[in-house]
């Protein structure tokens, strides 16, 4: 599993995801993170609309049965779609609320949550994550400090991607669980 | 007074694997991935089933240490519904019958 080794700082500073006293939620961030966050999701749903069954989105879509591919196959049939039309509708409410000046409620976090983590999945399988790579990421990035491939440059803004949406999953977890 | 007696010519007994089989409950296994946050799948658990934090921390933990950990349990329905919340939440959860 990913390191939260970032939570003791998040701990520390107010960030972007608070609870309030109502027991809803307030996302407050800056324009051009908002920007970002959109047009990643975007893209995902996007990528949903058209096919389920590229290998970034493998991690969306796991298998149920996994000593048992007959009965797998059928649970696929019945619960793909559902799951597919449940990750949208969650996309749709995360792009309402980025940016938004209202609180948000307890299932609006929610679907924000789930859309960020799913961000992190597909980057996190694109970049094809590995249980040593806990915490080595930027530093990996760092490493690449004279990249000279377009590939190279892409790496390293997918890294700083995935770390960034790691960090505010943090933040939107800690507020959350106040409120269990 | 005489007792008629009446015997089946055959029995058909019933498979005792399969009876054995689709007594057991089925287990809800979440598996270790790399990328999901320790803090998300200890909120996940807490959040589906209602485990206290401690509980929650355990089983975070042996998905982190020993690979899997069974979460829940029960029957093949509530076993489906269970791997299906914990996928929407993008863990990596499987299902399999409780082995004795």
């Amino acid at each position: 599993m990913g390191n939260d080794g970032a939570r003791d700082i998040v701990k520390i500073n107010k960030g972007p995801v608070t609870r309030t006293k109502t027991g809803n939620y307030k996302l407050v961030l800056p324009k051009d993170h908002c920007e970002v966050l959109t047009h990643l999701i975007t893209e995902l749903r996007d990528s949903l609309l058209n096919t389920t069954d590229d290998a970034s989105l493998r991690r969306l879509f796991p298998t149920a049965y996994h000593n048992d591919a007959i009965k797998d196959a059928e649970y696929q049939r019945l619960m793909r779609d559902e799951l597919l039309a449940s990750r949208l509708a969650s996309i749709e409410t995360a792009l309402e609320v980025i940016g938004a000046s209202n609180e948000l409620s307890e299932s609006e976090i929610d679907a924000f949550a789930r859309s960020i983590n799913s961000l992190r999945l597909v980057i996190g399988t694109t970049l094809d994550i590995a249980e040593s790579d806990h915490g080595d990421l930027s530093i990996e990035s760092r490493q690449l400090n004279s990249p000279e491939t377009e590939s190279d440059k892409e790496k390293i803004i997918q890294n700083d991607l995935y770390d960034y949406l790691g960090w505010l999953l943090e933040w939107t977890v800690s507020a959350q669980s106040e409120g269990l | 007074m005489a007792v008629a007696s009446v015997q089946p010519s055959q029995v058909l007994e019933p498979d005792v694997d399969d009876v054995t089989k689709s007594d057991k409950p089925w287990i809800v296994i979440v598996w270790n991935d790399p990328i999901n946050l320790m803090s998300y799948v200890t909120f996940v658990f807490q959040k589906l089933f209602g485990y206290s934090l401690e509980k929650a921390t355990e089983l975070m933990l042996d998905v982190h240490h020993k690979g899997r950990a069974v979460v829940s349990n029960g029957s093949r329905e509530r076993a489906e519904f269970d791997v299906y919340r914990l996928h929407e939440h993008g863990l990596w959860a499987t299902m399999e019958h409780e082995t004795l």
